[in-house]
């Protein structure tokens, strides 16, 4: 395989993306009764870039008798070059045939890699659909994010782990060798993994409640990790402060998925990022989370961080941060000269409504406190197309840009600044209190793209929007059931392939694939009854469907519920694990 | 000013020039290495390498020198060797008091090419030629260059071909020759299995090896 790939790997493009060989590779030739192959549907930079796989592929290979090793998905002159040689998609740390592992596991983070999913089966000469591949073939299993509904792929899987791959990616791959060793065949296999916690098993459609860690500061976490040779997307060291989310903002999936909200402690998360510090060369360390300014203790991390990081001549990033919470001193120690906030909703009134819980006070004394500290730079992100939003709401974005700029004019230190504004289209996700709304038309888009284009037409403002095509098929695949399963092979055999990537995204392609799958993709955009049963209703993602209707009904109220850290409001995420703030 | 004698093999050898740098860098943070910085706006690490092998083209005599404060050649050796990807080992370091400036001095590179199939002995001749004109990759565009001035040895023993071509400012890419003697021959030596063996400085007839310049 090697021999034959020196002769492709100087054709493509970026040949480190394929040959791995990073700084702090686990040891490859520990002797192991399983070998899993970690796949990530995108590029080498994108996949990469993931915490979430980095995690569990070291958390695989520091388990006695493992091996795991990693494939991204293959640009598209690699792909052409390996049909033409007849050479299987391969392992980067081996480069093993990947139909040759114990298990092969897949992380699915966007509804636009679906295709890659099917593009990568295809490159590993494996069927697509599950019930097609006979114990001739490894189980093939898929995770990350996605799983919040995962119909739409589920039929390429023998199994769909929901949840947290700390727990059940280790216990299923610990079941798998027990089976093996026992001669079990692999639907025996299968059946067993049902009564895992998170393990959905798409040929027993079995009622799955989604898998957490327990206690998050003594889960897993890598602190000696690949460092890529090459250029990748977010090329840093990053600790995670905290899982889940306390502010309930209604149209975030993320949100209320990664519930209940687990922190980790200071004394953990300073040790975290030292060791990482050292151990990858990093100029930059990352604190991740969904809203970082909500950890309890963020002015003791920073602090002490902060020591840490200038002995090593390392830069500290912290994203993620809310308006309400925005601290001055924070920003004034960290950030620089370019600001980002995401406010999603031009009007305090849609901003009740999506549960956005900062008010037009917060607004106007960050943004004054920052014009004083300098601001070069703002970046503001909206969402359009949300429930209930009206022409007010659009004309509400344009007015917080005057404001800005007003604010600049009577406050601002800097000579020149700069406004980003961002906007992208509202799609109704599962496991949101607005998973019942319907998605907003192609042309209700483009006329509301077009009326922001219109007013924003404004010295030293850039305007950015997210594609309607493209969103309108991301939310068929969010709300869809398992019957677009063939509608994903259909697209990606009329050769839609890294959808996510724009310049690769084919409208017209997809079309015709729901004609010649015949399915009728509409339904899916149209709004959902309150008492209809929705595609994945079978999924106990822990957030009750009674608290996101009741999450509804306020929105609709102009209500707001206030953040997990003032008062629990009883959502349910609680029963797979005590929130711990 | 310390300058190790590294390896670029394997895996590594499909890393650009560009993103071994970073790489490079990486790896004396690790190591934990006092790096002195240039004083700049932007300021970036004082750092300095020869003429880069091509993308594929393995090499065991890549030099990297380094201005740093606290440690001697004998331990930057060690951390270096500790800090890297496999691939990119260190197997001499150096002290200098002034920066030599390789790649200015550095004016022809060695390599060793290694075929599946035994080779023919014509491939020694075109070291002879006064003119040979071979089509080469310029910017994405082919262009035939006169490379005989350029080419200062070239020798074939069964499967291997010795190559001394000229590097640094006047740069003869020993991919390009080997493409050409490829289709010219019909001969199959891969990019991969070319490896430079050693950098050389003074003029044809009278090179000295940069290790033995270094010592």
């Amino acid at each position: 395989m090697w021999d034959k790939l020196k002769d492709i790997l100087l054709q493509v493009q970026k040949p480190a993306r394929y040959v791995g060989g990073e700084y702090n590779l686990p040891d490859m030739d520990k002797p192991c009764k399983e070998r899993v192959l970690l796949c990530f549907s995108d590029k080498y930079e994108v996949g990469m870039s993931n915490i979430g796989t980095r995690i569990l592929y070291h958390m695989l290979n520091d388990m006695q008798d493992i091996v795991c090793e990693r494939c991204y998905a293959p640009d598209l002159d690699m792909a052409q070059l390996l049909r033409k040689n007849a050479l299987p998609l391969f392992s980067i740390e081996t480069k093993r045939d990947a139909k040759s592992f114990d298990l092969i596991g897949f992380s699915v983070q966007f509804e636009l890699q679906f295709t890659n999913i099917v593009y990568m089966l295809d490159l590993m000469g494996i069927p697509y659909y599950a019930s097609e591949r006979g114990d001739e073939y490894p189980p093939i299993v898929a995770g990350g994010p996605c799983v919040v509904n995962p119909m739409p792929f589920a039929p390429f899987f023998d199994a769909v782990l929901i949840g947290e791959g700390e727990k059940n990616l280790k216990e299923l791959t610990l079941l798998h060798i027990e089976c093996k060793e026992r001669g079990l065949s692999k639907q025996e296999f299968l059946l067993r993994a049902s009564k895992l916690d998170g393990v959905y098993v798409p040929s027993l459609n079995n009622p799955t409640k989604r898998a957490v860690v327990k206690d998050l500061d003594s889960a897993y976490y890598p602190t000696k990790i690949l460092v890529p040779n090459c250029d990748i997307v977010h090329d840093r060291s990053s600790i995670e402060l905290f899982r889940g989310c306390a502010n309930g903002c209604r149209f975030c999936q993320a949100g209320f998925y990664y519930r209940p909200i687990r922190e980790r402690s200071v004394d953990t998360l300073v040790r975290q990022a030292c060791e990482l510090m050292d151990s990858t060369g990093y100029d930059e360390l990352g604190l991740l989370s969904l809203s970082t300014s909500d950890y309890s203790g963020l002015k003791e991390l920073v602090d002490r961080i902060k020591v840490e990081a200038d002995k090593r001549k390392i830069k500290v990033a912290l994203p993620s941060l809310r308006l309400d919470s925005f601290e001055a001193e924070i920003y004034e120690e960290i950030q620089g000269a370019s600001l980002t906030f995401a406010p999603e909703a031009g009007t305090q009134r849609l901003r009740d409504v999506i549960n956005k819980n900062i008010n037009e006070e917060n607004i106007l004394s960050s943004l004054t406190a920052a014009m004083k500290y300098g601001v070069k730079n703002v970046k503001l992100y909206f969402i359009m197309g949300l429930p209930t939003e009206t022409q007010e709401d659009l004309q509400g974005i344009v007015d917080i840009v005057h404001l800005i700029k007003s604010l600049h004019a009577q406050y601002g230190t800097s000579k020149l600044l700069n406004i980003t504004v961002s906007t992208s289209i509202f799609i109704p996700k599962p496991l949101t209190p607005f998973q019942w709304e319907r998605q907003i038309s192609m042309q209700e888009m483009l006329d509301k793209q077009a009326f922001m284009r219109e007013k924003l037409r404004l010295k030293n403002v850039k305007y950015s929007w997210h594609g309607a095509e493209s969103s309108i098929i991301e939310a068929v695949l969010a709300r869809g059931d398992k019957s677009l399963a063939k509608t994903i092979v259909k697209a990606y055999e009329l050769g839609c392939v890294f959808d996510s990537w724009s310049e690769n995204f084919d409208y017209g392609k997809w079309l015709d694939a729901f004609e010649l799958s015949g399915v009728d993709y509409q339904k899916f955009l149209d709004g959902f009854d309150e008492d209809e049963e929705l595609p994945w209703d079978i999924i106990d993602n822990g957030v009750t469907k009674t608290y996101l209707l009741k999450e509804r009904h306020k929105a609709y109220e102009g209500k707001c519920t206030p953040n997990c850290l003032k008062k629990c409001n009883g959502c349910g995420a609680n029963r797979l694990e005590r929130c711990r703030i | 000013m310390i300058i190790l004698k590294h390896f670029k093999v394997d895996d590594v050898s499909y890393v650009s020039h560009k993103d071994i740098l970073r790489v490079l860098q990486r790896g004396l943070k690790r190591a934990n290495v006092d790096v002195k910085y240039s004083q700049g706006y932007v300021p970036h690490m004082l750092t300095y390498t020869t003429t880069p092998v091509p993308l594929g083209v393995q090499s065991v005599a890549e030099y990297f020198a380094v201005e740093c404060n606290g440690v001697d050649k004998d331990e930057m050796l060690v951390r270096y060797n500790a800090s890297m990807p496999t691939g990119m080992r260190a197997v001499a370091s150096f002290y200098r008091d002034k920066n030599p400036n390789l790649a200015a001095i550095v004016t022809a590179s060695d390599y060793e090419a290694v075929c599946a199939k035994v080779l023919p002995k014509e491939i020694e001749s075109i070291a002879e030629c006064q003119s040979y004109i071979i089509s080469t990759s310029k910017k994405g565009e082919v262009v035939q260059k006169d490379v005989a001035p350029l080419i200062y040895g070239l020798r074939v023993e069964n499967n291997k071909l010795f190559m001394r071509l000229a590097s640094g400012n006047a740069n003869l890419r020993a991919d390009s020759v080997v493409n050409h003697l490829n289709e010219k021959f019909g001969i199959d030596i891969k990019i991969n299995d070319i490896c430079r063996k050693a950098q050389l400085v003074g003029e044809k007839g009278n090179f000295i090896d940069v290790e033995e310049l270094l010592k």
